[in-house]
Order: structure tokens, then C-alpha cells, then sequence
């Protein structure tokens, strides 16, 4: 056969090229104006407000007032900046390995053949189907300074900021615990079944077993977990805001946001194309790392 | 989640042992949800009080009405049947747009294709978080704090979509698309009659997944809307219960009864929504 | 019902060629069978027929009219793919039915639709699964399906790719049949493209080998056989294929011979037109090969494979190895026999070295 099965190389009269290429706009245009609207005209808008401060005094004609780049590094450089990024990196840290590793251990308790496990699995997934919100109004009674069960618990209190981002950790270490689960789940359920058998006849030993056949062959799985939920971490408010009563641990998104009004329009443009690059940097930088350990079967 | 029936199961000791794991470990997933159980139909003083030489771990005057007076609360049934209303659209706009677009991706020829998924691509670094800020300001340039177009029209295209669809359309035989156009089908009839038919597991998970984002989603509810009429269930749970001390428990049952569509969501559709999340594992 | 013209058509998809100048005219009403190994562009010839892909250069006609620019759909053409390409989501009826409604401009009355869809359920004997969906039906059945779909239109010419290549062997054998049957009653012309010499051989009343684009014989199928063109030919028509020989041609004592590195080999008149001393390629179809106590060829016996109804034996000498084709009721030889060949003269196939053409 030839190698022309993919292209789409038909006869077509100009009129029909043409034709198709009218029904590309139509089918694209609805997604391509919301994309530009709200991505890639606010990553202008951010940059544009990184350098200008924005004239909102209705009284005073004027234009926006170039700031400069120093806005950029004096804010980049700044106390509450640096502050903030660091309970992110704290709250991704904890989060991450330990929601991993909690989901993995129910993924593999869950892989087995017994009655009812059904339900087991369904419970462990039931994380995945509660938001944010609703989960931290959860662990209020636990986390709540006045009359949570765990009040006396010291270094869960919310009330100081290293104690509670370890507080809010336990929530989001609780729902990556339940995403991991389903995700590892299905995979360790895609591996073929010749290859586990292969490796018992092979004569490896259950824990043996699981770490030199098993994890090679989830690792695109636990890869793809892993960017996932840095990127929520670093991306983490509803669980700050709501658990909270005094916000004492105040992550990069929370600067961003401003719920306080604290910062001005242009310190909240640098925070967040710096929440943008730790993004990208985090991303490229796992695949970096990770990919080369990673097997990619088909 | 298939079991196997070729492999035997764990008898006796073996059995027992597992079972014992697994009961340990979905009490401990399930104990913030008991002890929130146990709060919403605890009266709040007596529970408060309670708490004082008890552990807190058995309801105190149990008051099982505290769930009809959410249902029969205005801020909360308004507050659901705003976020249903919202996540309606914004499932119904994502899936057209994303079909659509899938659709120009892998059937239609057309200049700058490949700057076009670029563009889809780029979009994957600029979630709402990072763009937040600017696209608070935009809609309040443009008057749509506090709207409903202001709630949904940011999200009524979504790239996650375009690639899950554009990889079941790819998986559409290419002999297939050659008979239809033999037979002389157009592209719209093709797309309805063929590709999205074909597609319809596909679309299913991510008709399942943009739900559950939709129905989720705090940060920009939160802050594209402060009039209390327009606060999606999410935002209102934050104050729901927290005006008067003797409301405690009602926050709690209101937190509970809006995790029920989507509890039911989970069990109903399981397997749709496993392989809808698991898209992007499996590719690597 | 119409004829197909290839005039110096050439495909080309970026630097490579897939079609060179094709000159093919395939007859109304023929069974054409375009036959060649993987990738040699017969597929690709197909396809522009069908108006799937666009003919680079030439012209290509469809009955009297030139069809380079007219649009799949408005060719008249059916076709049947190679995964037979039905609607999986659509009933077997729907499937069928599926190119008399595709369009507005020429859907048709539902009565005679229905009738249509009938008649060629019919033909095809598949009334009693039109409410199936594909996934229901064996293979078999849904290549019925395809045919059904290709034969419900009434077109001018119908093609088909490969569409036996997914079936079991007992499968092909009655498909192959039935298809020479269809042929026959629906009258039209089909164009079939296959890589299995033996679909050819038995359902083509003419059979186009074309290898790197290019055609490299048409004719019956007996002609392709027994009078290859060229060396290519020759080597890609039969299994096992023919045993081809390097030699010198002399005068011996009977008249001309062939000397090659085994023996000598006599050769007919037909070999008058080379002079002695000329190089020759020779070719030998194993049924030709015969074990004579007087044959010229000294061998040994490295293999036997029994077929039941036949018998190879592989036969080496020095580097040169044969292949014969025998009969099972004649006496078996044994691996490390010593045994003398003979060849048939009268059957004896030459080509030039140097070009590879047959000699005459």
C-alpha cells in the first residue's frame, strides 16, 4: 500500500479549498475569540500593567503612567513576593509527595479480585467528585481553632502560618489522594496481564514485583499526576480563604487575587506573570527530569 | 474498572487480612465526612457544649431537619440552581466549540493550521489563575461583573476538550471519511451523522469531566460576582451558617446536600468519568 | 457502465512518484485486476479513479469524459475498501442506504430507496441483518455490507482494494467466486486491486501488473502467465515463484543450449534469434522441472515441503538453487538425493540480462 492513507490530498476545485477553509473559520471562530479574549489578551494586559500604572482617577485626564521594568523586579524582589512563594513551595512540598503516595497505596490495596470492591473503590475515588470549598467546609470541623476536634492538635493550628499550611496540606493531601487513586488505579488495571504473569515466572518476588515491572509501566501515569498536582498547588486559594479565619499563610494566588485589597493593580501584574513563569519553569523542569525515568509503552 | 475473572481471588487469612486493610483505609477517607455528618444534625450549642468533656464523635441532640430547612432555604436553592444553570452552559458551550473545533483540526484543510493549534496549545499555560487578575479587570470593563455572561463566557472553550475529541475523530478510519466522501456526504453531515456519533463515548467523559470543573470552580465565581444573588453554591458555601452561631450546622448540612449531584455523578457514571480523567495519563 | 482511461497519468506526493505515467485503458464492463506488491502505486492508481486523491499529471477518463477535476462525489463511482469502511453506529439498512441519501440534490424517494436497499440486500443475501448493526456481524457478513453499499448506487464503475485481505482462506475462496458471479450478473466494470496473484488469477478477465509505479504488463490472466514481460513479471506471478538461471548460449550437438553453472539446458527455436556466445537470463517455472534420469542439471535434494496435494523439492547445486513443483502420486526423492533435472524446451522463459524483457 502507499503511505497516502493519512493525507488528505483530494480533488478539490479551489472553490471547495476555499469552501473549506470558510467552514474552518466558522467551526474555530467561537474558541479562537474566547482564547483571545480571556488568555492571551490578559497575558497582554498583565504585562501592559507590569509597566504602566493605570490612570482610574475619572477627575484627572491623563494617560497611564509608565512605571518601568524596575516595577517588575522591585516587585519580583519583594518581601510579601518572596513570602508568598515560599508558602506555595511549603504547601506544594508537603502536598504533592504525600497525596501521591497515599494514592498510590489505596490504588494498589484497591487491585484486587475480592466481593465488594467495588464499593471500597468507589469510596477512595469519592474525593475526586467534592470541590475545593466543599472539602474545606469538611475539615473545618476538625481544623476550626475554636471547636474543630483536632483544637488542641498544635501543630495543625490554623492560627499560626507554618502550623496552618500544614493544616490545609491535610485537605489537599486528602483530595490528591482520591485523583491519584483513580488515575493509578486504571492504570495498574492497563498493564497486560502477560506481563505480570511473566514476571512471577520470572521468579520476582511481590515487592520486587511491584517496583522493578509495575511502577515502569504506571510511570506515564504517575508523570502526568505529578505536573498535575504541582501546578494545582502552586495554583492553590478556596482551601487558604475558606479554612482560614485569620489568613495568616497567604499563598501566591492569594496575593494575586487580593481578596484584601492590599496590593495595587501593577503588583498584582508582576505576581502574577511570576505565578506564570514558576508554572512553566515547574512544568519544563519535571519533564526534564522525570521523562528520562519514564517508560512510554504503546 | 474491570476485574479480571481469568485470575483467583484471595481466600481465608489472605481474604480477611485485605478486607481488614481496605476498612481501615476508607475509614480514614471518610472520617472528615463523618464528623461533618455528625455536626450538620448535632444542634449547634448543645454539640459546642458537648464538646467540652466529650469527643465530639457522637451526634448531641440530633436534629434531622436541619437538612428541609437547607432545601428550603432561598440562598441555598438559589445558589444551586445558579451553579446548575451556569455549569448548563458552560458544558453545553465547551462541547459544541470543542467538537467544532476538533472538527477543523483533524477534517478540514485551511491556512495557518498549525499557528492556529499553537495558539490551543498556549492556552494550557494560561489557566485561570494566571490570567485572573487581568480578566477581572476586562469584565469589568466591558460591565459583566455580577452578570451570568460574566460567569460562563471565559469558559465556553476549553483546549483539554479540543484534544480529547480531536483524538477520537483521529481514530476514525481514514477509509471511513473516504467512503463518505464518495458518497457524496458535506462536512456537516459527516460531523453530525458520522464523527460525532462515532465520538459519543469520548464526548460523554468530557461532557462528565467539564461538569464537574464547571460545578467546582471557586476562584472565579468568587470574585467575577459579589452580589449575593449571584454567588454559585461553591462561593455561598463560604458564608452559608456563619451569621449566627445556633446556624452551625446548617453550613454543614448545605456543604453536604451540594456534593450530592455530582456523589451521584461518580457512582452513576464511573467508568466515563475514570477514562475522561485518565485522557491525559494514558498519552503520557 | 463505463470504461476508465489512464493516459500518461502520474502521481507524485512531494518528491516521491507513486504513479509514473500510467497508459492503462480498462474496458466497460471488464473485471480489471491491478496486481503488484506493497507500495508499488496500484492503490494509489485506485484512489484517483475514485477521485480520493488528484492526478498530478495526464489525463484520466471516466467513459468518454476527463474526470482530473471533478470531485469524488460526482463520479459515479462505488467503492469497496479494504476495512469494508462501514458506519459502525448505523444499521446494516442505514449503512446500505447511507449513498442514496448522503446527498439532497440526489437523495431519492423513500419507496424506491427502500426498494433499492432491498434488491441489493438481496443479491447479496443479507435481508435477514439489515436491522443488525456491523459489530454484530462476522466478517463475512460485512463485507457483504460493503458490496451491498457499493452495488445500491447503480454506478458506472465499481472498485474495490484489497477487500478479501481480511477474511479466512475458506472465506476467500467462496468470496472469490461469488464476486466473479456479481461481475457477471451486474455487467458492470470493476477495477480490483489486490497483491495476491491468486485473486487475480482466478477472477480477472484482465490483469494489470504494475511494480514502482509503472505498468509492467496487462493481458488474461493465462497471458501474464504464461508469457511474462518482463522478468518482474515473471518472478511476481506464481507460487513457488520461477527459478531463474544465469547462462551463455551455444550450439551443441541438437541445436542451440543454454550453459549455466549446472548443466547445460536445450533450448527451442524460439532462442534462434540470439546469436552464441550471448547472455541470457533463464526462467523456469517449478511445474516445468521434471527428474529425468537423461536430464542435464545434476542436483541434490536439500528440502522437500509436502503440501498434500503437491510436493516442492528444493534442489541445490553449488551456490544455484531450484525449486520443482511434483505431483504427490509421483515417487517422493529424499533430502541428500542426488538427482537429474530436466527441463520442459517448449517452456522455457527467456529475458535479456541487461534489461530484463522477454526474448521472443
Amino acid at each position: 500500500m502507499t503511505t497516502t492513507k493519512n493525507r488528505r490530498d483530494t480533488v478539490a476545485s479551489s472553490r471547495k479549498r476555499w469552501n473549506e477553509s470558510g467552514l474552518a473559520l466558522l467551526f474555530l471562530g467561537p474558541t479562537m475569540a474566547v482564547f483571545a479574549l480571556f488568555s492571551y489578551y490578559p497575558l497582554y494586559r498583565l504585562v501592559y500593567f507590569s509597566l504602566y500604572r493605570p490612570n482610574r482617577n475619572s477627575f484627572i485626564e491623563g494617560a497611564d503612567e509608565w512605571i518601568g521594568f524596575s516595577n517588575i523586579w522591585d516587585n519580583l524582589a519583594s518581601e510579601t513576593f518572596t513570602a508568598a512563594l515560599w508558602v506555595s513551595a511549603k504547601f506544594t512540598l508537603m502536598t504533592v509527595p504525600l497525596g501521591l503516595t497515599a494514592g498510590i497505596c489505596l490504588a494498589v490495596a484497591a487491585d484486587r479480585h475480592l466481593r465488594g470492591i467495588k464499593i471500597f473503590q468507589t469510596i477512595f475515588s469519592s474525593t475526586v467528585a467534592t470541590s475545593v470549598a466543599v472539602a474545606s467546609v469538611v475539615f473545618t470541623t476538625l481544623l476550626q481553632p475554636e471547636n474543630g476536634l483536632w483544637r488542641d492538635v498544635d501543630w495543625l493550628s490554623l492560627n499560626k502560618s507554618a502550623s496552618a499550611i500544614r493544616a490545609i496540606s491535610v485537605v489537599a493531601v486528602w483530595q490528591n489522594a482520591g485523583l491519584t487513586f483513580v488515575i493509578v488505579l486504571a492504570a495498574l488495571q492497563a498493564v497486560p496481564q502477560e506481563i505480570k504473569e511473566a514476571a512471577r515466572l520470572d521468579g520476582y518476588g511481590t515487592v520486587r514485583n511491584f517496583f522493578s515491572v509495575t511502577v515502569p509501566m504506571i510511570s506515564p501515569a504517575l508523570m502526568f499526576l505529578a505536573v498535575v498536582l504541582v501546578v494545582n498547588a502552586l495554583q492553590a486559594y478556596a482551601q487558604f480563604e475558606i479554612l482560614q479565619p485569620v489568613k495568616t499563610a497567604q499563598p501566591l494566588l492569594y496575593k494575586i487575587a487580593d481578596p484584601d485589597g492590599a496590593s495595587t493593580i501593577s503588583t498584582r501584574a508582576v505576581f502574577s506573570l511570576g505565578l506564570f513563569g514558576v508554572t512553566i519553569l515547574v512544568s519544563l523542569l519535571q519533564f526534564n527530569l522525570l521523562e528520562k525515568r519514564v517508560h512510554y509503552g504503546n | 474498572m474491570g476485574t479480571d475473572r481469568h485470575s483467583e481471588q484471595p481466600r481465608g487469612i489472605k481474604a480477611v487480612g485485605w478486607y481488614s486493610v481496605l476498612i481501615t483505609l476508607s475509614a480514614i477517607i471518610l472520617f472528615p465526612i463523618y464528623t461533618t455528618i455528625v455536626r450538620s444534625i448535632s444542634s449547634a450549642i448543645p454539640y459546642i457544649n458537648s464538646l467540652k468533656d466529650g469527643s465530639g464523635l457522637v451526634p448531641v441532640a440530633v436534629d434531622y431537619g436541619v437538612f428541609g430547612r437547607v432545601l428550603q432555604n432561598d440562598r441555598f436553592v438559589n445558589a444551586m440552581l445558579l451553579s446548575a444553570a451556569i455549569s448548563l452552559i458552560i458544558v453545553t458551550g465547551q462541547v459544541l466549540t470543542s467538537t467544532l473545533a476538533a472538527y477543523a483540526f483533524v477534517f478540514l484543510e485551511f491556512p495557518f493550521k498549525k499557528l492556529a493549534f499553537a495558539v490551543l496549545v498556549g492556552t494550557l499555560l494560561l489557566p485561570i489563575e494566571v490570567t485572573i487578575m487581568a480578566n477581572i479587570e476586562t469584565i469589568r470593563d466591558i460591565a459583566w461583573l455580577n452578570s451570568i455572561q460574566g460567569l460562563t463566557v471565559p469558559f465556553l472553550a476549553s483546549a483539554f476538550g479540543i484534544f480529547l475529541i480531536r483524538q477520537a475523530f483521529l481514530g476514525i478510519p481514514s477509509e471511513l471519511r473516504d467512503a463518505a466522501d464518495l458518497e457524496g456526504y458535506s462536512h456537516l453531515r459527516f460531523l453530525f451523522r458520522v464523527a460525532v456519533p462515532i465520538s459519543k463515548p469520548i464526548i460523554g467523559s468530557f461532557v462528565l469531566i467539564s461538569f464537574l470543573g464547571a460545578w467546582n470552580q471557586y476562584l472565579w465565581p468568587r470574585f467575577a460576582a459579589d452580589k449575593e444573588s449571584l454567588q454559585t453554591i461553591q462561593v455561598a458555601l463560604r458564608n452559608l451558617g456563619k451569621s449566627e452561631i445556633t446556624d452551625l450546622n446548617f453550613g454543614y448540612a448545605a456543604a453536604l446536600l451540594s456534593a450530592v449531584p455530582l456523589l451521584i455523578i461518580l457512582i452513576a457514571f464511573q467508568r466515563q468519568l475514570v477514562r475522561g480523567l485518565t485522557a491525559g495519563a494514558v498519552k503520557g | 457502465m463505463s470504461s476508465v482511461s489512464f493516459e500518461n497519468v502520474s502521481k507524485r506526493f512531494g518528491d516521491t512518484t507513486a504513479v509514473d505515467g500510467l497508459n492503462l485503458k480498462i474496458e466497460n464492463g471488464e473485471f480489471m485486476v491491478l496486481l503488484g506488491p506493497s507500495g508499488c502505486g496500484k492503490t494509489t492508481a485506485l484512489r484517483m479513479i475514485a477521485g480520493l486523491e488528484s492526478v498530478s499529471d495526464g489525463t484520466l477518463r471516466i467513459g468518454d469524459q476527463i474526470v482530473n477535476d471533478v470531485p469524488a462525489s460526482d463520479r459515479d463511482i462505488a467503492m469497496v475498501f479494504q476495512s469494508y469502511a462501514l458506519y459502525p453506529h448505523m444499521t446494516v439498512r442505514k449503512n446500505i442506504e447511507s449513498p442514496l441519501v448522503a446527498r439532497r440534490s440526489t437523495r431519492l424517494p423513500p419507496p424506491e430507496r427502500d426498494q433499492r436497499v432491498a434488491e441489493a440486500a438481496g443479491i447479496l443475501g443479507l435481508t435477514e441483518y439489515l436491522d443488525r448493526k456491523p459489530g454484530a456481524l462476522s466478517g463475512g457478513q460485512r463485507q457483504r455490507v460493503a458490496l451491498a453499499r457499493a452495488i445500491v448506487r447503480r454506478p458506472e464503475v465499481f472498485l474495490m482494494d484489497e477487500p478479501l485481505s481480511n477474511l479466512d482462506a475458506k472465506l476467500r475462496t467462496q468470496t472469490r467466486a461469488e464476486l466473479v458471479q456479481l461481475h457477471e450478473t451486474l455487467g458492470s466494470t470493476f477495477v480490483y486491486v489486490t497483491h495476491d496473484q491468486v485473486e487475480a488469477m482466478t477472477m480477472a478477465t484482465r490483469v494489470a501488473v504494475i511494480a514502482n509505479g509503472a505498468l509492467q504488463q496487462s493481458g488474461t490472466p493465462e497471458e501474464v502467465y504464461d508469457k511474462p514481460a518482463n522478468l518482474f513479471v515473471a518472478t511476481f506471478m506464481g507460487s513457488p515463484p520461477m527459478n531463474v538461471l544465469h547462462g551463455q548460449i551455444a550450439t551443441g550437438t541438437s541445436g542451440l543450449e543454454a550453459q549455466c553453472s549446472v548443466g547445460t539446458i536445450p533450448l527451442n527455436s524460439a532462442a534462434s534469434a540470439l546469436g552464441a556466445g550471448a547472455q541470457v537470463t533463464i526462467g523456469l517455472r517449478p511445474e516445468d522441472l521434471i527428474i529425468d534420469p537423461d536430464g542435464h542439471l545434476q542436483m541434490e535434494v536439500s528440502l522437500v515441503e509436502h503440501l498434500g496435494h503437491e510436493r516442492h523439492l528444493h534442489c541445490s547445486a553449488g551456490t544455484t538453487n531450484v525449486v520443482l513443483r511434483q505431483s504427490s502420486s509421483e515417487p517422493s526423492a529424499a533430502v541428500g538425493d542426488r538427482v537429474s533435472v530436466r527441463a520442459d524446451s517448449n517452456r522455457i522463459h527467456l529475458f535479456d540480462p541487461d534489461t530484463g524483457n522477454r526474448i521472443q
